[in-house]
């Protein structure tokens, strides 16, 4: 019993280093590929990758949310005679919370299972074994690219994720429920702040960074055949998914302390 | 005129007759080197030196170590004990970014390959190039990619994807990429594994030649005895983690030790057939569907 508990303790810790070590190389290489310019062709290519093929899925995703925001959210606010404020609930809810949570979760899936099973193929053809031998760092070739092009891009993909939320609610509480357009617009421009919309862009910089870094250091350390592969996939997406959500809760805390420092609460009603 | 044109300088040397190790021109050296995997131990406490323009073979069973002990070579895995040493420099304690400079004066011919899937031939084969140097003319890039897969007969196969070709010809595409950057040393991973005869042939062919005309030291691992035989300066022979046999072909060929004899003769052993005496005739392993049905 305690040997098994001593041993799985030591396998954690020995994890938790080496996932340390992989990160603090990461920032090392996406550092020093911001100022190359002869990597700026790999991100260039892992943004077309990343972020310009996952724009319909972002975009339809983040105008779902808005409509089921609406579709759930006004017959509530209907029966306080409150339903001219829907655009201030949705607005809110997308911008702050599930425009960057729902953007990152869909990348997590389309882009990260795609990152770790790239690399995690290229670990057990020895690829990566390859990039090494010619003396090349495979976290500089392979790893900074993807992550720079995440980074930049995850914010990006959220601000559409935002838009399309924000016009998906409009449809859905003007067109289908008749609220009146002027009164919807005016109450959501009042309720949603710059604050609001740079909050949610801010997580994108976290969410992507750790997406991209999950995902590479899975595919890197999978293990051997199609079994490993798949497995690493799934390990990639549980740990970016939790990660997502753990980030989102800590920066949720850090984002409200900080604005209740410098302003008054408000009320949305 | 690029860096990488750098020409070398081919020394010739005679056959060595399985004397000891110390005395010799090593390019590279490893010292007590020990390798485990968990409580596996894979080499175990080896000590050889790497003759500088031969081609030393190392043959084994499979799950011997050979592969594990050709990644020391290059530092490709770190050894759990024991030193390496490049040129008389001890590498294995260097970081990854003083490795990657002593990486670009070796080629390494991976078993499958290992060529990258969404890379065509050509930028496989200037891969290395591109990493290393500054190209200011891509027509002398392409001249050079054109040189080397004609080397190894491929030319015209630029364009090609990978996927796109058959197993002998990744090998040799994976050849070309290997010596890109003029090694001076090339390691080479059960190179015709795989291969029909007449292309395990061909790459045998190529790795004469690469030793012929560039004189590089060559290190390759293997259980083809064919291949063994042909290229070979000196085989060395791996069994459970050590070195049993160490000499030219012809002492090979003579080597007493009866695992060797096994090996090279390619028999099965007396143990091994006592399993499979005592584990029934095949008669008794077949079965049909209908005997598990009630």
């Amino acid at each position: 019993m305690i040997e098994v508990i001593g041993t799985k303790a030591i396998a954690g810790v020995g994890n938790a280093g080496r996932f340390g070590r992989f990160v603090w190389q990461t920032i090392v290489a996406s550092a020093r590929s911001c100022v190359t310019t002869r990597t700026y062709p790999l991100i260039w290519t892992q943004m077309n990758l990343i972020g310009v093929r996952s724009v319909p899925i972002i975009m339809i995703t983040g105008a779902f949310v808005g409509m089921i925001l609406a579709v759930q959210a006004y017959d509530q606010l209907a029966s306080m005679g409150l339903e001219e404020r829907l655009g201030v609930l949705i607005n809110i809810s997308v911008v702050k919370e599930l425009g960057p949570v729902l953007a990152a979760v869909m990348l997590a899936g389309r882009v990260g299972g795609a990152l770790t099973a790239e690399l995690g193929t290229m670990n057990v053809t020895e690829q990566i074994d390859a990039v090494r031998s010619m003396g090349t760092d495979p976290i500089r070739y392979l790893v900074a690219p993807r992550v720079v092009a995440c980074l930049l891009l995850t914010p990006a993909l959220i601000i559409y994720a935002d838009l399309l939320g924000i016009l998906g609610g409009y449809f859905v509480g003007v067109i289908q429920f008749g609220i009146n357009s002027w009164a919807y617009r005016s109450y959501s421009a009042a309720g949603v702040e710059l604050w609001d919309v740079v909050v949610g862009v801010i997580k994108g910089f976290f969410f992507g960074a750790a997406i991209a870094v999950i995902s590479c250091y899975k595919g890197f350390t999978c293990k051997e055949g199609a079994q490993g592969v798949g497995q690493a996939c799934t390990d990639a997406f549980v740990a970016s998914f939790i990660s997502i959500l753990a980030m989102d809760y800590a920066l949720a805390v850090i984002f409200k302390a900080i604005y209740n420092t410098f302003w008054p609460i408000r009320s949305l009603v | 005129m690029m860096a990488y044109r750098r020409e070398r300088k081919v020394k010739k040397g005679g056959k060595r007759s399985g004397t000891s190790v110390s005395d010799r021109d090593g390019i590279i050296a490893l010292k007590d080197l020990t390798k485990k995997f968990g409580n596996n131990v894979v080499l175990d406490n080896i000590s050889l030196t790497i003759e500088k323009g031969k081609t030393t073979v190392v043959i084994g069973p499979s799950g011997c170590g050979k592969t594990v002990l050709i990644k020391h070579l290059i530092v490709l895995l770190r050894p759990s004990s024991g030193e390496v040493y490049f040129k008389k420099r001890r590498i294995d304690n260097l970081d990854e970014h003083e490795l990657n400079k002593v990486r670009t004066r070796y080629g390494f011919l991976f078993q499958a390959g290992a060529l990258f899937d969404s890379l065509s031939v050509a930028e496989n084969i200037t891969f290395p190039i591109r990493q290393h140097y500054k190209i200011k003319d891509w027509s002398e890039v392409e001249e050079l990619v054109k040189t080397k897969l004609a080397m190894v007969g491929l030319d015209g196969f630029q364009n090609f994807y990978p996927a796109n070709l058959s197993g002998g010809q990744r090998k040799r595409v994976a050849l070309a990429r290997a010596i890109a950057l003029n090694p001076e040393v090339v390691l080479y991973d059960e190179p015709t594994t795989g291969l029909d005869p007449i292309r395990a042939d061909v790459i045998n062919e190529l790795i004469l030649k690469l030793q012929r005309e560039l004189g590089v030291t060559s290190v390759a691992v293997t259980h083809d005895m064919t291949s063994a035989y042909k290229i070979a300066d000196r085989i060395i022979m791996l069994h459970h983690g050590k070195i049993i046999a160490d000499g030219n072909a012809e002492h090979i060929r003579n080597h007493p030790h009866p695992v060797v004899q096994q090996f090279i003769n390619g028999q099965v052993n007396e143990d091994d057939l006592a399993v499979l005496r005592a584990s029934g005739t095949i008669f008794q392993a077949q079965f049909l569907p209908r005997d598990f049905e009630e």
